[in-house]
């Protein structure tokens, strides 16, 4: 991971993977990828950070999980939103974006 | 990136611990992969494109262990979901079952309802009254403690040997003597009222230790003559008569015209429950006479000491027994005492009724069952190939069970509910119609207890009478119910193990009738009993005039005399007059020494006795008792004049056997004055009369003249030509005249005073025959329903009969010796077991023996013509067949 991406913080790592995963069922690697790629690699997640994540996001029966082959015929657990998830997603990006406003506007005032 | 795999690998529903272990295990490394080969694709050597990988990936070791933790969760959650989904998937396809068939599920559970209803609120009285422990601090702990009778029975205290008893006794930490009164509660804004009350020892509230509502219980020493007149009040007599006032205790209330202090109040959780207050039995010198060792008429409660056990009380019970025994010769010869636990003996009259109809009430469930298992069958016969349509499809055989059982289940948790519905409703008229003597009836009620009762009976119905139809119909034979033609063999199949059924619920309506044919029987006995006078146009009431204003002798005389000659002077009175101990078959239980002059003076502990009553002279008529010899008392016997008595049949007869009591002296163990006892000469002999209870043998008695013998307590009886319920009124306005602040009670109609006296057998008998019936008819319906079943079976057999020649009645009577061995089966059996279950009914029986014929014999043709007719239906309709269309397959 590249040091110049920013730490992330525990909760906004489920926010991006239920946007991620929003576009279309993945596996961890194309997950964490594709969080590199469009935020043009400011923000890295740590693997371990990820695979933890989307476990307790299935458990939470916000995401679920089956074995698939990927593009290069391995098997691979793919993830995808459940209907549930799809709705937290929601509530996160609200809360999300009330957040940054409120820390935005703090700091504008500096 | 990918897309979602359009086939999905196949997955097991729930995988085991290492296979969660692997499945992360493989993840990871498809991941570590993926960034190895684009670090090689960056130029790195394959081997430091490894470590890199891991390297990147962060603490690996402690993901996998955190992912296997959350995915084993997972998969726990997904085991409960799977299961309640198919539970789910059961209730729904067995709702849809029943929806099919709404006459069947209406008539299960119906049945059931009935079943379970009557299971749920007879239990619920059992539980209230028998299971359910008193409502005080460790129960167990509290005993009753009495002197036994000759014949072995509790009898009672009296003041001496219980305080012997109490300064003796180590086992006990605190103990009560306990006697009931009456009081007259006046002022306090309201109608004077006749309160109950108990009277106690100080340590009362401490033997109970169920906290007071408000205030103090009695403290050592006022229990003194002297001491400052002080009462505990019932939470309903506080909340009735004062409004639940705060200020209550301190406050001051007239009890027969004496003030008394309050202060106290019992919550709901006392002893005895009926009384309204609670005074100090007061310990005056007259009551710790040594003269009154003898006179016995106290209760008494105790709690053992923490360290004592029941036998060990018993024990020392019996010692010190024995100790008063040889210590006052005169009064204690043959001394003995015992204990019992509190509850024990106070529900020791109706444990045996209750378990009797507990267990009769089982046999009405057990019958419901077989009727809804035999339906149960009808149906899986009607379901057969739809069933072997699912197994040959695959279903395995737990799992058809599983859906058979679900469904009855179903059907027995809907009966259930309507039974716990039906059970609210008739719980409460059980305790409305149950006797008021009942120990305990006002702690019964449906409550949480009971209806866990009822759910597990409704899980266990469901299973017992789904069990047997599901095991059967998951097993059936398939090439044979798939082929055509089939059927009747397996209906023949199906035929035999209904008849067996039925002929085991026909058994258990036969056992039940033959209960309820006994009790109904002793009933009729008992409402023949003679009881020795005539309660038809005849009323009583009672009277307790207060103590200070009628303490004297002369007051309670006049009181007396004036009451009866105003209650003669109302139109249509033929005769009216004054007893002192109580109406004839609801209380009045004295029984007095006694010795006839010239005879020589019995041992100690061998005097006669008999029962006694103080009389106006009006009483004997008004009654309508028989005078066999000599007079009636008259105007005459007042007091001053000579002394006399008369003597019942009974007496005479015991007391007398060859010689005539009139003319001889009696000599009472009472009424000591002036250097003797109170002598009278009998004058009279009159017919017996029943005293205390029909079914009793009439005792021997004794009447004397009020006048001669006056005592606080009056009961009048008015024997009257014209209405009751005017002379009733009129009555209650002349007591008022004479003194209003007299409270008058338990005003009824002699007929009343008789029937009261049987309510507790006619409840009994009410109660089993209810069930008997109920029995019977589901019996009935379980005959009805195997021969209708039978008949269709057999329709094309029959059809044939007639065809080849068969009359109608021919064939009527087919069908109907069919029903009639299934009864005379089922009556065999059940009158067999009757005999041995009805022994268990024999103390409740009166003149009729456990095995009297005329009963099961009755009891036998009822059951054979209902299962006559119950055949007879279906017997008809065979014989409609028409032998052409029968022949052709065509009904």
């Amino acid at each position: 991971m590249s040091k110049t991406s920013l730490d992330l913080m525990q909760g906004t790592v489920a926010v991006l993977i239920l946007k991620t995963l929003s576009w279309g069922a993945m596996h961890g690697y194309d997950i964490s990828r594709s969080i590199r790629q469009r935020s043009d690699g400011a923000l890295g997640l740590e693997d371990a950070a990820l695979y933890q994540a989307l476990h307790r996001l299935e458990r939470k029966g916000w995401i679920e999980a089956e074995w698939g082959l990927s593009e290069n015929n391995r098997k691979a657990k793919f993830y995808r939103l459940t209907d549930e998830g799809r709705k937290q997603l929601q509530v996160e990006v609200t809360t999300w974006r009330q957040y940054a406003t409120a820390v935005a506007k703090v700091l504008e005032t500096a | 990136m990918s897309r979602f795999p359009a086939r999905r690998l196949f997955r097991f529903p729930w995988r085991t611990a290492a296979q969660v272990a692997a499945d992360v295990e493989e993840e990871l490394r498809f991941h570590l992969d993926l960034v190895a080969q684009e670090l090689i694709g960056e130029g790195w050597p394959e081997e430091a494109a490894r470590l890199e990988a891991v390297r990147r990936f962060g603490d690996l070791e402690s993901t996998r262990k955190i992912c296997r933790k959350l995915d084993l969760s997972k998969e726990k959650q997904m085991k409960w979901i799977k299961a309640l989904e198919e539970l789910g998937q059961d209730l729904r396809f067995a709702l849809r079952q029943l929806a099919k068939s709404p006459a069947f599920t209406l008539i299960a559970i119906l049945t059931l309802a009935l079943g379970v209803g009557a299971t749920t609120s007879i239990f619920s009285v059992v539980d209230g009254i028998l299971l359910r422990p008193l409502p005080f601090p460790a129960p167990d702990r509290l005993v009753r403690v009495y002197p036994l009778s000759d014949a072995g029975k509790p009898s009672a205290f009296s003041v001496l040997n219980y305080l012997d008893w109490r300064k003796q006794s180590r086992t006990v930490e605190a103990a009560s003597l306990l006697d009931t009164t009456s009081v007259n509660l006046t002022g306090a804004g309201g109608e004077p009222e006749r309160l109950r009350g108990a009277l106690v020892s100080p340590e009362f509230f401490s033997v109970l230790k169920a906290p007071l509502v408000a205030g103090r219980g009695f403290a050592a020493g006022e229990d003194r003559p002297g001491a400052a007149r002080v009462v505990v009040l019932s939470e309903e007599l506080w909340t009735r008569r004062f409004g639940g006032e705060p200020g209550m205790v301190g406050r001051t209330v007239t009890l027969d015209g004496t003030p008394y202090t309050v202060i106290g109040i019992a919550g709901r959780n006392r002893w005895p429950s009926i009384v309204d207050l609670w005074m100090p039995f007061e310990l005056t010198a007259e009551r710790i006479d040594p003269g009154n060792r003898g006179a016995v008429y106290l209760s008494a409660v105790a709690r053992l000491a923490p360290t004592a056990s029941l036998q060990g009380a018993r024990a020392e019970a019996r010692t010190i027994a024995a100790r008063l025994a040889a210590q006052y010769p005169e009064k204690n010869t043959g001394y003995r005492m015992d204990l019992a636990g509190m509850q024990t003996f106070m529900v020791g009259d109706v444990r045996v009724p209750l378990l009797i109809l507990m267990g009769a009430v089982l046999f009405v469930l057990l019958i419901a069952c077989v009727n809804v298992a035999n339906l149960m069958l009808v149906r899986a016969s009607g379901r057969e190939s739809e069933l072997a349509v699912r197994t040959a499809l695959g279903a395995g055989r737990a799992r058809i069970v599983r859906q058979l059982l679900t469904e009855s289940v179903v059907l027995a948790l809907l009966g259930g509910a309507a039974g716990a519905a039906l059970a609210v409703w008739a719980t409460r008229a059980l305790v409305a119609l149950a006797p008021q003597k009942t120990p305990r009836l006002q702690e019964v009620g449906v409550d949480s207890s009971v209806l866990l009762f009822t759910l597990a009976v409704s899980l266990g119905t469901g299973i017992l009478f789904g069990l047997a139809p599901a095991l059967r119909a998951s097993r059936p034979d398939l090439s044979a119910v798939l082929k055509e033609g089939a059927r009747s063999s397996r209906g023949r199949l199906a035929v035999q193990a209904r008849s067996v059924l039925v002929v085991v619920e026909t058994a258990l309506a036969v056992v039940l009738l033959a209960g309820a044919g006994l009790l109904l029987r002793s009933f009729g006995e008992l409402l023949h009993v003679d009881p020795g006078f005539n309660p038809k146009h005849a009323i009583a009431f009672n009277l307790a005039p207060p103590s200070p204003k009628y303490e004297k002798d002369a007051t309670l005389r006049s009181l007396a005399n004036t009451l009866v000659e105003r209650i003669q002077g109302i139109p249509g009175v033929t005769a009216a007059g004054v007893s002192a101990f109580g109406q004839p078959l609801s209380s009045g239980n004295f029984w007095l020494s006694f010795d006839v002059e010239g005879r020589p003076k019995a041992r100690p502990g061998e005097e006669p006795a008999m029962r006694i009553a103080m009389v106006t002279p009006g009483y004997v008529p008004a009654l309508g008792l028989k005078l066999i010899r000599g007079r009636l008392f008259n105007a005459e016997d007042r007091e001053g004049a000579m002394r006399v008595v008369i003597l019942t049949q009974a007496a005479a007869h015991q007391y007398f056997p060859h010689e005539d009591p009139i003319g001889k002296k009696i000599i009472l163990g009472w009424g000591f004055a002036n250097g003797e006892f109170w002598t009278g000469r009998v004058v009279g002999i009159i017919g017996d009369f029943k005293q205390s209870t029909l079914s009793n043998d009439s005792d021997p008695q004794l009447l004397a003249p009020y006048d001669q013998l006056p005592i606080g307590s009056l009961s009048v009886v008015i024997r009257s030509t014209k209405d009751l319920g005017a002379v009733a009124a009129a009555a209650r306005a002349k007591v008022h005249e004479v003194d209003p602040d007299l409270p008058l009670y338990e005003l009824q109609t002699m007929e009343d005073v008789v029937s009261a006296s049987v309510a507790q057998p006619r409840f009994y008998m009410l109660l089993l025959g209810g069930f008997a019936a109920v029995a019977l008819i589901l019996a009935a319906i379980g005959i009805y329903g195997v021969i209708a079943y039978a008949v269709s079976q057999r329709r094309q057999e029959i059809g044939v009969r007639m065809a080849l020649g068969a009359s109608r009645d021919r064939v009527v009577r087919m069908v109907l010796g069919q029903g009639l061995v299934l009864a005379f089966a089922g009556a065999a059996a059940g009158l067999g077991a009757a005999f041995l279950a009805t022994r268990g009914l024999r103390t409740l029986l009166y003149s009729v023996s456990a095995s009297d014929p005329l009963t099961y014999t009755g009891v036998a043709l009822t059951l054979v013509l209902v299962a006559a007719f119950a055949s007879y239906l279906p017997a008809r309709r065979a014989a409609r067949t028409e032998p052409q269309l029968a022949l052709r397959g065509e009904v």
